[in-house]
């Protein structure tokens, strides 16, 4: 189950950070993959998209790291908004219902209107 | 090894109301569309073939009593949840019928009220030549078992009981022999601890019972003794109470797990088969096939090597691993 490295490309658009990690989020990867979130949460101001595009799967861990770049985003002042997810990543955030405590944008625009 | 499930809901005894009952008849009857059975085994056949599980059958209502059976010696069983009464009366059958030996050990998750309140019902407790062992990782297992059956709470009061009970307190990195069984056990997160067991028999087949245990957000790192303890077992009965988002929003603290950590946990320790177990009190039949069926979805769309296989525990399940 081992994904190896996550690579990672940051834009900024219009003043929001959209961060495009890419490769599996599972066991090994889990541990960088929440400390990088977590930090460009807490650096980010109003929104921050992560663009799930590139992510081929996510374990709990992966799903977990979600809610704490929310909660260092919220004392920071940001949103995190996720975009783009996959189709397996798509059943995951139904299985784990977390599309139904973060938000879920089928394209960059739209996250970036919401 | 045998592996039976007398009570799996978390938190409460619940049971399944009139019209849950009508409508499920009105399931089989529409899908039987007109079709007659000779006789109730034929309709049964028909009932087992053709319809979902939720449809067709219950989950069942009574809390946390799982019955680990190695195939000798004492009866092993994992807490004393409502699910203990039945349980009770059963091994009580097996020793009129087949002289199983009159000595139950009990392993406790925990004391809260759920996996404790089938004891004042059980009844080879009340009968003169019972030897009762009771387990547990925490200190004031007898204190809370005593406190449940004081005169404001119940009619019979713990003294009053015939059978020979002893108390036991276990550490966590000991291993305890009972019979041909060997066990021990992992501290959970859970209000007043809560503890998991690792059960396994002579020809080396593993058990876990770890119930009441939320894996807390902040502590991942953490989980490293959790796919130790659960390393290479055969079945692993899991608390998947809540949906992953419940458990680190709006319940988070309340000391319960997720069906996907399960799966994730599982997958990590090699793990063979994961029972989904203390189901949420208010959910519906469906509602606990559905988190099934999610289940099995998840662990297929994260599986990386040997599949896992995924069961939904109910009152009743026999599993033999």
């Amino acid at each position: 189950m081992s994904g190896g490295t996550l690579s990672w490309q940051v834009e900024d658009r219009d003043g929001t950070r959209i961060v495009t990690p890419a490769g599996r989020v599972d066991e090994s990867t889990a541990t960088a993959f929440t400390e990088r979130l977590i930090a460009e949460a807490g650096g980010a101001r109003g929104k921050l998209v992560l663009d799930l595009s590139g992510v081929a799967y996510m374990s709990s861990r992966g799903l977990r790291a979600l809610t704490l770049a929310q909660r260092e985003g919220t004392q920071a002042g940001s949103t995190l908004v996720l975009a783009k997810p996959n189709e397996t990543m798509r059943e995951i955030l139904a299985i784990s219902r977390y599309d139904m405590i973060f938000k879920v944008a089928d394209t960059i625009d739209e996250a970036l209107a919401n | 090894m045998q592996v039976r499930f007398w009570g799996t809901r978390g938190s409460l005894p619940v049971a399944a109301k009139a019209m849950a009952v009508r409508d499920k008849i009105a399931v089989a009857l529409v899908a039987a569309n007109g079709r007659t059975f000779a006789d109730e085994t034929e309709a049964c056949t028909y009932l087992e073939a053709e319809l979902d599980f939720a449809s067709a059958h219950s989950y069942g209502g009574a809390t946390s009593c799982v019955e680990v059976d190695a195939g000798e010696g004492a009866f092993i069983v994992c807490d004393m949840g409502s699910g203990l009464r039945e349980f009770g009366l059963d091994s009580l059958r097996r020793c009129a019928a087949e002289g199983h030996p009159r000595e139950w050990h009990f392993f406790l998750s925990h004391l809260h009220w759920d996996h404790i309140m089938g004891f004042p019902f059980f009844v080879p407790a009340f009968i003169p030549g019972s030897k009762i062992v009771i387990h547990a990782g925490h200190s004031d297992a007898e204190t809370a078992l005593r406190r449940q059956q004081e005169e404001i709470s119940f009619p019979v009061p713990f003294d009053w009981l015939k059978g020979d009970i002893e108390f036991r307190t276990l550490e966590t990195g000991q291993d305890y022999r009972i019979g041909a069984v060997s066990v021990s056990l992992i501290e959970q997160h859970h209000s007043h601890l809560s503890y998991g067991f690792r059960f396994q028999d002579a020809a080396g087949t593993v058990a876990i019972f770890s119930t009441d245990s939320e894996h807390k957000i902040d502590k991942m790192e953490g989980e490293a003794d959790v796919v130790e303890f659960f390393g290479g077992a055969d079945l692993v009965v899991c608390d998947t109470m809540y949906s992953l988002a419940d458990s680190v929003s709006m319940k988070e603290d309340w000391g319960h797990s997720s069906n996907i950590v399960a799966v994730d946990l599982c997958h990590e320790a090699a793990a063979k088969r994961l029972a989904l177990f203390h189901h949420e009190p208010t959910y519906s039949d469906a509602d606990i096939q559905r988190m099934h069926r999610e289940s099995i979805r998840y662990e297929e769309l994260t599986r990386g090597a040997a599949p896992l296989e995924v069961v939904c525990a109910y009152d009743g399940l026999v599993l033999e691993i």
